[in-house]
């Protein structure tokens, strides 16, 4: 019976491998603060539906790293809630010609790692966004050549042309001002070590899990009253609900419309929803017949019941969009007359453009669950006016080339405006230039909207520019180069002790301005 | 003995080597443009085509290919494309997880599979081992995503005893556990009921009982330690497909495992830590494997003098 | 999904044993099998699916596709018995229609690993030496990728749909049949049948199909029926984290998949699908077992 000894003994050994894996990993994954958190709350839980992938700004640009990265980068300048241009880094700005804005620096300002802030400093990040895949396309107005460091406080920026929406790209957050000693110092470990003058820092990133930002104590602005902020990665909607509904979670990202009367109804919690700036649309391809003929695409957009859509996708979150842009865009028309559900009229143009009978088309997505709702719906939908729909659904990278590429023939994507200005949510979508992969898959081109986009583009003058960003729209309107699909919300649901937290309809908010009640 | 395990860790790099031979290959020529699916809808062509040139992807085939066994050799194996962190590090970081998982899982398997077992044997065709055949029978039946969704339902939404997401506390882990660890302690019910059946029916047993010893004494003493020696072996086969099956459990409880960093980077076409990745699991999964074999050997001198 | 196939490996272990009845004609076998109730109970539910699968355009009281918008969500009642999903399609149409998909990808995944895996092993192990040597490294290639591992980067690779789901879900387990295969052929390579057979001058090929594969049946039933099982579910996963059969096709992955998102206020949704799975295999579980019974000479008094 000896071999019986060593067997009980390896069994036993085994368990207790077991038991000890299982007991150890605790001390290592928790996030320190606890679930519970201490009586006076100080740390801020939020959930958001993935990790973030670098802290490097100019490293990628994904909604999750550029939530965490607001807390600890500011911009030269910033946009509050309503996109406006306020101060950030720089205490003041004046154009000392048409391509050249130059920049007063606040002074004694403190990054992360105990470095001054210098116009060096804004020099030598505009330089590297400029050479990043990722982000070059934000600043990539600015002429390389054209910064010019003045004196430590100082910095001149010149784009290569007159280019009305500069400061709104320098508020985007991917131009965030980082640190050149920082940077050169963590070489490739920078988007795990990043470095800001924001008024938070990074704590602790448990990879995959969550990422615990600490309050900066030499922070140049007012101090915020949270000491910590803890990102939590929770992939689905429902479970951050549930979390939040527990008390696990402070604040939740991005809701799932199936939450929200739930969350409405919780006397605990609170939902908060503003207008976005991101828009969902069906583009044509207008290479392509019969989508060429303007009076086919007309009845398609009056053949589509787009509340019912946004209802039975979205659960009503978000509204039907009107035109190309988004509500909170500044200079959005929101003027324009929606084409309604209009079975009749769709069938006369039908008519009209000799397709009475119908045709067989395709509509192409990616594997996203609403858009592929969307499609399936459509599906249904046009086959009142005897267009038949096949839906194919193509994996994002294929079919982000296939688009590119003309191949389609309808297809569903979105667009964020993110710098809050039109020429950023039009231009790139529908300027004759920008055909293919520079973002106008649907091969638009009307002579006056490159005229419009055109002066747009240099005009610095407000109103001039909103004038001709109006009559764009219109123009876009009638075109009718897309179905215009669906203006998303920013849903947030926080619990009921929170409070100071407010939108940013970038999708980046701000944490440092919590506190709790 | 140990020329048997020199030879089976021998013959562990050719298999290896062919792994990644494999993995490498398929995700060559899996459709989709890493580049462009990191850079998305709103970065123009040059710049795609910038972030293409840095990856290293516009070489040949046999360039990257060979590039990359040249590193792996010396201990690189590359940075994500999504985060530039070192494959090894993202990897590593998503373990515990994993490894706790799984552990809590076998651990809920062989707490409820052992005893239903022995008491299904010892109490053959009574009622409860009926129950437990059938309920053992559903449990390998049930798909455990559709489980996990169940018990979030149940325990979470309703009764609001776990909760449903995330990995910081004990509290976190027993609803994932039990989801990985029901089809596991079912194998395991089956296993040992069997196990313990085909022991009762020896002879050596038979002497015991005639010479009237106590039931459970013969159970215990006798019948169980040698009815063990299979179980082992599938309670180690269970831990092994543990580890590298939690992919949907890690999915639906938000775990962040290495199951789900892989499923997250075969979506977003994150070749190296996908490359990375696979050779972990495959090799974490034959050590189990080779271990399990020793211990099957060391507790049974018949099958040890096999291994020579 | 792993844990099917570790139950097919035990089934696997018990019946790869040296098969030394004399070859019982099938009728054995199925009277014996008739006699176990739960396996018939097993085969009677497998029948009524497969009627389903065949029968659906004409049973199903709706199309799997007819959406209502305005009757979304509802719970099941007279009209709609298992209730309506979140574009207002009937769901027990749906499962219905859902069994086509899922017994097609059982049966054909099973069939390509069968015959892929069989052939390998019966070459494997008749031939040995260095062929035997060079497919079963390939086979241990395979079996050290876990099986949704590899599941899931195959149809990265293939792309998603109904056929590639089967082709992934196939490839997995291939090196189960070819083991089995090859140990059946090891077991009776040297018999004087076969021998007797080469000596009238039968080629090999004849031996192989006449001689080796008849008599290894008997495990690779068993391991089938398992399979199957394991085909379904892998493929259930596949699409429930996305990456299988796309919708608007009923399969019943994808359906709990929907359903996952409106877990908490329209329950029926995720859970009629997933109960159609697990009826499914409990029945293929069933009549798997009464199959080993049957054929396994062990156990026969």
């Amino acid at each position: 019976m000896k071999i019986n000894k060593k067997l009980l003994t390896l069994v036993s050994l085994m368990l207790v491998l077991v038991l000890v894996a299982v007991g150890c990993g605790k001390t290592t994954d928790a996030p320190s603060t606890g679930d519970t958190g201490a009586s006076t709350k100080d740390t801020v839980i939020v959930a958001q539906n993935s990790d973030a992938k670098s802290l490097d700004l100019h490293a990628t640009n994904d909604n999750a790293s550029s939530r965490v990265s607001k807390q600890i980068y500011e911009t030269l300048v910033s946009q509050n809630e309503k996109m406006e241009i306020k101060e950030g880094l720089a205490t003041s700005w004046v154009a000392i010609d048409d391509l050249t804005y130059e920049f007063k620096l606040k002074e004694g300002v403190k990054f992360h790692n105990g470095e001054e802030l210098t116009a060096n400093d804004v020099k030598f990040t505009l330089t590297r966004a400029l050479e990043s895949s990722h982000v070059a396309h934000i600043v990539d107005a600015i002429d390389a050549e054209g910064i010019e460091v003045v004196d430590n406080y100082t910095v001149r920026i010149a784009t290569k042309e007159p280019f009305a929406p500069i400061l709104a790209h320098l508020a985007h957050s991917a131009a965030g001002i980082l640190n050149e000693k920082a940077v050169t110092e963590a070489g490739e470990d920078y988007g795990q070590k990043p470095v800001g003058t924001g008024p938070f820092m990074l704590d602790k990133w448990n990879t995959g899990d969550s990422i615990e930002l600490a309050r900066f104590a030499d922070y140049h602005g007012t101090a915020p009253k949270i000491e910590k902020i803890v990102f939590r990665n929770i992939a689905e909607g429902t479970s951050r609900t549930i979390g939040l509904e527990t008390g696990d979670l402070d604040i939740i990202y991005d809701v799932a419309p199936t939450d929200v009367s739930r969350i409405e109804g919780d006397d605990n919690l609170q939902l908060l929803r503003d207008d976005a700036i991101s828009t969902t649309y069906v583009s044509f391809n207008l290479n392509k017949a019969p989508f060429n003929d303007v009076r086919v695409r007309q009845a398609i957009n009056y053949a589509v019941n787009m509340d019912l859509i946004v209802e039975a996708v979205y659960q009503g979150v978000g509204k039907p969009a009107k035109g190309p842009l988004p509500a909170s865009v500044w200079g959005s028309n929101q003027d324009l007359q929606p084409y309604g559900h209009d079975v009749e009229k769709a069938k006369e143009l039908m008519k009209e453009a000799g397709l009475e009978n119908g045709f067989k088309t395709t509509i192409w997505t990616n594997d996203n669950q609403q858009r592929m709702d969307i499609a399936e719906i459509l599906q249904n939908q046009l086959k009142d006016i005897g267009i038949e729909v096949e839906v194919k659904v193509m994996e994002w990278g294929a079919y982000l080339d296939g688009t590119a590429a003309g191949e389609h023939d309808m297809f569903i994507l979105g667009w964020g405006t993110v710098t809050g200005d039109p020429n950023y949510g039009l231009y790139p979508l529908f300027h004759t230039s920008a055909h293919g992969a520079a973002g106008n898959r649907s091969f638009f081109s009307n002579p006056r909207v490159d005229e419009l986009l055109d002066k747009g583009k240099v005009t610095i003058d407000p109103s001039e520019r909103e004038k001709y960003y109006l009559e764009a729209q219109q123009i876009i309107r009638d075109e009718a180069p897309w179905i215009f699909t669906w203006d998303r919300e920013e849903l947030s649901g926080l619990r009921s002790n929170v409070k100071g937290f407010v939108h940013h309809p970038a999708g980046h908010h701000a944490l440092w301005t919590v506190y709790f009640e | 003995m140990h020329k048997y395990i020199l030879r089976r860790l021998l013959l562990l790099i050719p298999v290896m080597i062919g792994v990644t031979f494999i993995v490498f290959t398929m995700m060559y020529f899996t459709p989709g443009d890493p580049a462009r699916i990191m850079l998305g809808e709103s970065a123009p062509e040059h710049e795609v085509v910038k972030l293409r040139e840095e990856l290293g992807l516009s070489d040949p085939y046999i360039v990257q290919f060979g590039r990359y066994v040249f590193n792996a050799v010396r201990g690189d194996i590359g940075r994500s494309y999504a985060t530039k962190r070192p494959v090894m590090n993202e990897i590593l970081s998503r373990f515990p997880a994993t490894l706790k998982l799984a552990a809590a899982g076998v651990l809920v398997a062989v707490v409820l599979g052992i005893p239903t077992g022995i008491i299904s044997a010892t109490k053959q065709y009574s009622l409860f081992d009926n129950v437990a055949m059938v309920l053992a029978l559903i449990g390998v039946s049930m798909p455990n995503f559709w489980q996990g969704l169940m018990l979030v339902l149940l325990f979470s939404v309703q009764l609001k005893w776990f909760p449903s997401s995330g990995f910081s506390s004990f509290k976190h882990l027993v609803l994932p556990a039990v989801t990985l660890g029901t089809s596991s302690a079912a194998i395991i019910t089956r296993m040992t009921r069997s196990s313990m059946l085909e022991v009762i029916r020896q002879d050596y047993i038979r002497t015991a009982r005639a010479k009237g010893q106590v039931e459970s004494v013969v159970i215990n003493q006798h019948a169980l330690k040698n009815a063990l020696i299979p179980i082992i072996t599938v309670i180690g086969l269970q831990f092994g497909y543990l580890l590298g099956g939690a992919v949907l459990t890690e999915s639906i409880f938000s775990i962040p495992g290495v199951g789900r960093l892989m499923v997250d980077s075969i979506k977003s076409r994150d070749f190296p830590v996908v490359q990375g990745g696979v050779l972990f699991i495959a090799i974490t999964f034959s050590f189990v494997n080779l271990f399990v074999d020793i211990l099957y050997a060391f507790v049974d001198p018949r099958i040890k003098s096999q291994y020579k | 999904m792993s844990n099917a196939k570790t139950l097919q490996k035990q089934t696997l272990e018990k019946t790869s044993q040296p098969a030394k009845k004399k070859r019982s004609p099938w009728v054995t076998v199925w009277m014996s099998l008739k006699k176990n109730k739960s396996a018939m109970f097993g085969l009677i539910i497998i029948l009524i699916l497969i009627f389903c699968a065949l029968t659906a355009d004409f049973i199903a009281p709706y199309g799997f596709d007819d959406q209502d918008l305005m009757a979304r969500f509802q719970t099941p009642n007279s009209k709609h018995w298992f209730g309506t999903d979140n574009f207002g399609r009937d769901i027990l149409s749906r499962v219905i229609y859902g069994s086509r998909i899922s017994l097609q990808v059982g049966f054909i995944a099973v069939g390509i690993s069968m015959f892929t895996g069989g052939a390998l092993g019966a070459i494997a192990g008749y031939y040995g030496g260095k062929m035997d040597n060079v497919i079963m490294r390939f086979m241990d290639i395979l079996l050290a990728i876990p099986g949704i591992l590899l599941a899931i980067s195959i149809v990265a690779a293939l792309g998603p749909g109904l056929q590639n789901v089967m082709i992934a879900v196939g490839i997995g387990s291939i090196p189960s049949y070819a083991r089995i295969v090859r140990a059946s052929v090891l077991s009776i390579r040297d018999q004087e049948f076969i021998e007797a057979a080469k000596a009238v001058g039968a080629n090999d090929f004849r031996i192989i199909t006449k001689h080796i594969i008849p008599n290894s049946m008997a495990p690779i039933i068993v391991q089938a029926t398992l399979g199957v099982a394991g085909a379904i579910l892998s493929a259930a996963g596949l699409s429930f984290i996305g990456l299988g059969i796309q919708p608007p096709t009923p399969e019943w992955g994808a359906m709990l998949s929907t359903g996952r998102q409106f877990l908490r206020d329209h329950w029926h949704i995720a859970t009629f699908p997933g109960l159609a799975i697990m009826i499914t295999i409990f029945a293929l579980n069933l009549l798997g077992d009464g199959l080993r019974d049957a054929l396994d000479p062990r156990l026969k008094s």
